[in-house]
């Protein structure tokens, strides 16, 4: 057994032959280390740095005595020492504990596309870049051109660098990916590291802050100036006048009423898009959720004479991962457009279906109808619990479908709903169930009624959490 | 055959998918600042996407010359053979997709010179993020020869014409209400009909993926044509 210097906090531990190439890594690993606490840099990077030094280290190590197979153990039992000693990890755990993902790459020659490979990626970065092997061709795991250019320039130019990262798709997340070079092996492949770091928070804000202004001062505009035209008359020839006094407070009143609800769907629409990348982890009963709203809105519906049908499995029978009050803003706004556009003695009826497959959510529930797809959650392998809203409203023409989760967008020529709405709460709808992964379907037939479908994915029994693949314990690194 | 060969070859039909993955990634950038450009007005970006697409040009040409050169000299069977066909076919409609994407970013110039119309843009936006995103899930899912993946792009190819006729409609009320805005209009229309195509060629990939995978050409003829399905 081989003993490093006692100052020395990275040590490779069990069997493991010390040779010169090795020493200089992880003295490398301590230096920097060493530098990071005395300079107060960017601990977390030089930690990385300092493992992934290590584990390349040991790759060039073993490589050079012909012994791939055993790599993987050997990497695996590499620890990280903190300091007095008393405390060691498994370098390993230690990079896949970390939020940002992180990938080793390395290169042979700089015209040799399949000679870039990554050769260790972490549980973030796996996750984020949706691969399921530790190692294979780097264009397999990013296709971007200019994180690929900052990648080459590390591994070719040792120049360090920085480029935007954006994952695209309908949960789009924003990283600023940063480059490092590692240096050569032995046999003369040159080493890079890439850590990606999100960024998708501070650009929301960025993007909210400015969407919010916008769409604000140029909805207010309307109302604010019937407002002040109304306060002009009355202040001038409507003076005296009780009649037009009492007729213009009503109105104005509508218009204040009407501000409010544009303001406060405003400003619901930006909290849910700022954390919309951040998936809810609550547990929800969605049959007692959906039967609390269908409790709010009876009265409203005695009102109006029209009869709600409900058919959903018992409470507690259907759970999904989700946001309480958002899933009940879904429900809510859901029925209330059916309420809202359905004639008297409408019919509404309100089905909640579980344990679908993707497909089955978005299958006829009227037919003939035209159908369109709102929102499809990104692919993968789930279940749903779909919540359809059925009214026997007016409907509205199939051209209008693709537009209705727009902000703002209303159909023209429903009467009915046209000085209660703000034209906000499908898009409200929308981002919700984009947080949760979920799906939104409609399907219209003019003169009969619409129908909208809203899914979500079903919570993961533990068991299926336990094996699911971008969960799997994986303290091993695997080299290939 | 000696070790070394079956090394090299193996690295040939790597080189090739690599170089078609390389060659995704630009055209998905292509076709993402192309839409910035129109989006943001920006006359800048729209000038780097067409210097840019001679760079495609030549990849698509370099991959077809290395798959036909594969095909010649090393007689690839089964699922090789597929693998080279596939990467070859998977260039040509990118390079195509390159290329609507050029057009897309040579309208900006007249775009820019007329008065911003917001909810058309907004609309000419949405539309493009659906059609980079389908790209971008056709790609993923040929890197990572991922059947099911490929099969979900393809089977909902008509949610970005369900896009294209809803903006088709909403330009036609623009320029009725107001003629000045029919050049810039005109152009829109233009941006859309190849934001379509581009759509379409992520259809045409997901079935080479197919084909590549599978071995089986059929899926092509069997495309649901929703339109008869759907309407009432
Ligand atoms: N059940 C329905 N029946 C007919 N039209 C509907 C229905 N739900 C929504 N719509 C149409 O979609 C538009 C957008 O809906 P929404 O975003 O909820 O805004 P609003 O505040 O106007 O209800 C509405 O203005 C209406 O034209
Ligand atoms: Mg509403």
């Amino acid at each position: 057994m081989p003993q490093p210097p006692q100052s020395l906090p990275l040590r490779p531990r069990r069997g493991f032959v010390a040779q010169p190439v090795v020493l200089t890594g992880l003295a490398g690993g301590l230096a920097l280390i060493a530098l990071a606490l005395a300079s107060g840099a960017h601990l977390l990077l030089v930690l990385v740095l300092a493992c992934a030094l290590a584990a390349v280290t040991l790759v060039q190590a073993r490589r050079a005595r012909g012994e791939a197979g055993r790599l993987r153990a050997e990497v695996a039992q590499t620890h990280v020492e903190v300091a007095d000693g008393a405390l060691t990890l498994p370098y390993t755990s230690v990079l896949n504990a970390l939020p940002d993902p992180v990938m080793v790459i390395s290169a042979h020659e700089p015209d040799d596309l399949t000679g870039r490979r990554f050769v260790m990626v972490n549980r973030a970065g796996r996750r984020v870049l949706k691969i399921q092997r530790e190692a294979g061709l780097l264009v397999t795991a990013i296709r971007d051109p200019d994180v690929l250019e900052v990648v080459d320039e590390a591994l070719f130019g040792g120049l360090e660098g920085e480029a935007v990262y954006e994952t695209g798709g309908v949960q789009e997340r924003i990283f600023r990916a940063y480059a490092r070079p590692l240096g050569a092996s032995g046999d003369g492949a040159r080493l890079a590291l890439l850590v990606l770091h999100d960024e998708t928070d501070i650009r929301r804000v960025e993007r909210m802050r400015a969407d919010f202004l916008a769409n604000a001062s140029h909805e207010l505009r309307t109302p604010l100036a019937s407002l002040s035209g109304f306060i002009e008359t009355l202040r001038g020839h409507a003076r005296g006048d009780e009649g037009a006094r009492d007729r213009f407070l009503g109105i104005m009143h509508v218009q204040a009423e009407r501000m409010s609800r544009l303001i406060d769907d405003l400003m619901s629409l930006s909290r849910i898009e700022l954390n919309e990348h951040v998936r809810p982890l609550e547990d929800v009963d969605l049959v007692a959720a959906l039967l609390d709203v269908v409790d709010a809105l009876a009265p409203l519906a005695r009102d109006k004479g029209v009869a709600l049908e409900v058919e959903t499995p018992p409470r507690g029978a259907v759970t999904i991962t989700g946001d309480r009050d958002q899933v009940i803003q879904v429900a809510q706004n859901l029925v209330d457009n059916a309420l809202k556009y359905s004639p008297a003695e409408g019919r509404i009826r309100i089905l909640l279906q579980s344990d679908l497959s993707a497909e089955a959510c978005v299958a006829p529930r009227m037919e003939p109808a035209a159908r369109m797809s709102l929102l499809t959650p990104d692919h993968g392998p789930e279940r749903f619990a779909a919540l359809s809203v059925i009214d026997s409203g007016p409907g509205m023409d199939r051209e209008h479908l693709p537009r209705l989760t727009e902000r703002f967008y209303r159909v023209e020529g429903q009467k009915s709903g046209e000085k209660l709405g703000t034209g906000l709460g499908l898009a409200i709808v929308k981002h919700i169930v984009n947080r949760h992964r979920g799906g939104l379907a409609v399907e219209s037939r003019p003169g009969h009624g619409a129908v909208f479908t809203a899914y979500f994915p079903l919570a993961r029994t533990s068991a299926e959490v336990g094996g699911a693949p971008d969960e799997a314990p994986d303290d091993v690194i695997k080299l290939s | 055959m000696n070790e070394h060969i079956v090394k090299a070859y193996e690295d040939e039909l790597n080189t090739l998918t690599a170089e078609c993955a390389r060659m995704g990634g630009l055209t998905e950038a292509a076709v993402a600042d192309a839409l910035e450009a129109v989006v943001r007005r920006d006359q800048q970006m729209a000038d780097s996407v067409v210097a840019r697409d001679e760079r495609l040009d030549a990849l698509q040409a370099d991959i077809e010359r290395k798959a036909i050169r594969m095909i010649a000299l090393r007689q690839p069977l089964a699922n090789d053979l597929r693998r080279t066909v596939a990467a070859m076919k998977i260039a040509n409609n990118l390079e195509r997709v390159g290329d609507l994407g050029k057009n897309i970013a040579k309208r900006t110039i007249v775009i820019i010179d007329s008065d911003p119309m917001v909810p058309l843009t907004r609309s000419i936006e949405r539309m493009g993020r659906l059609v980079v995103t389908r790209l971008k899930e056709v790609l993923d899912a040929y890197t990572a020869s991922d059947l099911e993946r490929a099969m979900s792009v393809w089977s909902r190819d008509d949610e970005v014409d369900e896009h294209y006729n809803s903006l088709f409609r909403e330009l036609l009320t623009y320029m009725m209400g107001d003629p000045r805005t029919i050049t810039a209009c005109a152009h829109l229309l233009f941006v859309a009909k190849n934001l379509e195509r581009i759509g379409d060629h992520a259809t045409n990939i997901a079935e080479i993926i197919h084909y590549e995978i599978t071995g089986d050409e059929a899926i092509a003829t069997a495309r649901p044509k929703t339109d008869a399905l759907q309407r009432p």
